[in-house]
């Protein structure tokens, strides 16, 4: 386990980190320029474009901290180099410790077993690496042609994405906070707490137009819920 | 709030040379450089295997790597097509780009571009939603990769400055980001909400393969938000 984790964390993984890296950080910022020389000409003034990137930014905060948090468990088995690698890019620790899991058990081993040597990690790396790209293939591929088909669809009838891009948004996120509450009481209280903040905080911001307060209103709502259910579990 | 009109195929025409550029100009842009960094990526996903297995000679033998990929693809492959087909219709075509590069889509991505949007007042599915939600989505990118490259570096130094109690309460940081984006459109279409909600608890509860739920879910409000549209004909909000 040692030696996987000497030569996991050697230079050469270093620089394929770093490259990665600077792949995700230069595409962030080509995407900041065009998106950013788009905006006049459709109508949004510079100052809505700096109040877009602001609260990209504040509401960015609660999330990455979040998984700054799970990060640790993979440095454990990965390594650093690696854990950036995958985190940096397409994957969640929770998919990358079951890939991981996989790959050594595709081996005949267990992760953090002793018999988890160079070739075991070869194949989680392997796996690992590859597995990914499913969904960088899939998109690079095939979301001109997704972007066709919306096309259609907003000829056919300009209001319809509206209404299909706010039904998509709220089922997606009515499964996925159903999915949490039924974890457990607080994960319950957290889900309920962020909703209502949420909606009185966008409120009180509207009627009386803060818009600071807009641009704060995710992560506002996110120190409520997490105090509240917290706290829920001192009781 | 813009509205797509016929506007729309004179802007293709226009030359985009100065430091403007038109929607057209944006989704041909994002196309080249979403696809170029993506396929950058790819390719530097064969390294470090490559490397372990040829370079530092400690291949596992193929059987062993097929094995790995196959379980993989078992375990969680129907998503790689699933995902970006379910989430394209909020994310727009840049921020798919972004967001299947960088991650995290559900529990950032998506949260990052609506409140981005919500915060200029830009209605979903418009041009100016689009452009919001891009710019909203790059920069989480953006900082996520800054935070976690502090952390991996300073050896989770920075998490142990966080005070232990704050990273307890971290454990709820999922429900609480998924609550607050549901309240945020919730307020704006309550009914459509409720909708969703109902939709969401009966199809996670549903004995279906729980890959697909969510797939099925965003199909199932969509169609059930439409039909409601269609019947309210006439005065659709």
């Amino acid at each position: 386990m040692d030696e996987v984790l000497r030569f996991a964390n050697s230079t050469p993984v270093w620089i394929f980190a770093s490259i990665v890296v600077a792949i995700v950080i230069f595409q962030a910022l080509i995407f900041i320029r065009i998106a950013s020389q788009t905006a006049p000409n459709i109508g949004m003034t510079k100052d809505e474009t700096k109040r877009a990137l602001r609260t990209g930014f504040i509401s960015s905060l609660g999330p990455s901290f979040g998984i700054a948090v799970v990060i640790i468990s993979l440095i454990a088995v990965l390594g650093g180099p690696f854990t950036l690698m995958r985190i940096g890019i397409i994957g969640s620790a929770a998919t990358e410790l079951t890939a991981a899991g996989i790959g050594a058990n595709a081996y005949g081993v267990e992760l953090n077993s002793p018999d988890f040597g160079l070739k075991a990690f070869t194949t989680v790396v392997w796996t690992m690496c590859l597995g990914g790209t499913g969904w960088l293939i899939f998109t690079a591929l095939a979301t001109k042609s997704l972007g066709k088909v919306e096309k259609k669809i907003v000829s056919k009838n300009a209001k319809m994405m509206t209404i299909v891009s706010t039904a998509a948004m709220l089922g997606a996120f009515a499964y996925l906070a159903s999915q949490q509450m039924v974890k457990g009481y607080s994960e319950t209280v957290a889900a309920i707490a962020a909703g209502v903040s949420m909606m009185v905080i966008l409120t009180f911001a509207k009627k009386r137009e803060i818009r600071w307060l807009q641009e704060w209103a995710l992560g506002i709502s996110l120190v409520i819920a997490l105090t509240i259910s917290y706290l829920t579990t001192l009781i | 709030m813009s509205v797509p009109t016929k506007a729309g195929v004179t802007e293709a025409k226009i030359e985009v040379r100065q430091t403007t550029m038109s929607m057209q100009g944006f989704h041909g842009k994002s196309d080249f450089w979403g696809q170029t960094t993506l396929w950058m990526l790819i390719v530097m996903s064969f390294v470090p295997p490559i490397y372990f297995s040829f370079i530092l000679g400690y291949h596992p033998g193929w059987g062993a790597i097929a094995g790995g990929l196959i379980g993989y693809a078992a375990f969680i492959g129907i998503m790689w097509f699933l995902e970006p087909i379910t989430y394209y219709p909020v994310l727009g075509k840049s921020g798919t780009y972004i967001a299947f590069l960088t991650g995290n889509i559900a529990n950032m991505c998506l949260p990052c571009s609506a409140a981005a949007q919500e915060s200029i007042g830009a209605e979903p599915g418009t041009k100016k939603a689009e452009v919001a939600g891009t710019l909203g989505i790059a920069v989480a990118s953006l900082t996520n990769i800054v935070i976690i490259i502090a952390v991996v570096l300073s050896g989770s130094f920075i998490l142990t400055i966080i005070p232990q109690s704050v990273q307890n309460a971290l454990q709820f940081i999922l429900p609480a980001i998924y609550g607050g984006v549901l309240g945020q459109f919730a307020l704006k279409k309550p009914l459509y909400g409720l909708v969703a909600f109902v939709i969401g608890m009966a199809v996670l509860f549903a004995p279906i393969f729980s890959l697909i739920k969510i797939v099925l879910c965003v199909a199932i409000t969509i169609a059930v938000v439409l039909f409601i549209e269609k019947s309210k004909s006439g005065a659709p909000e």
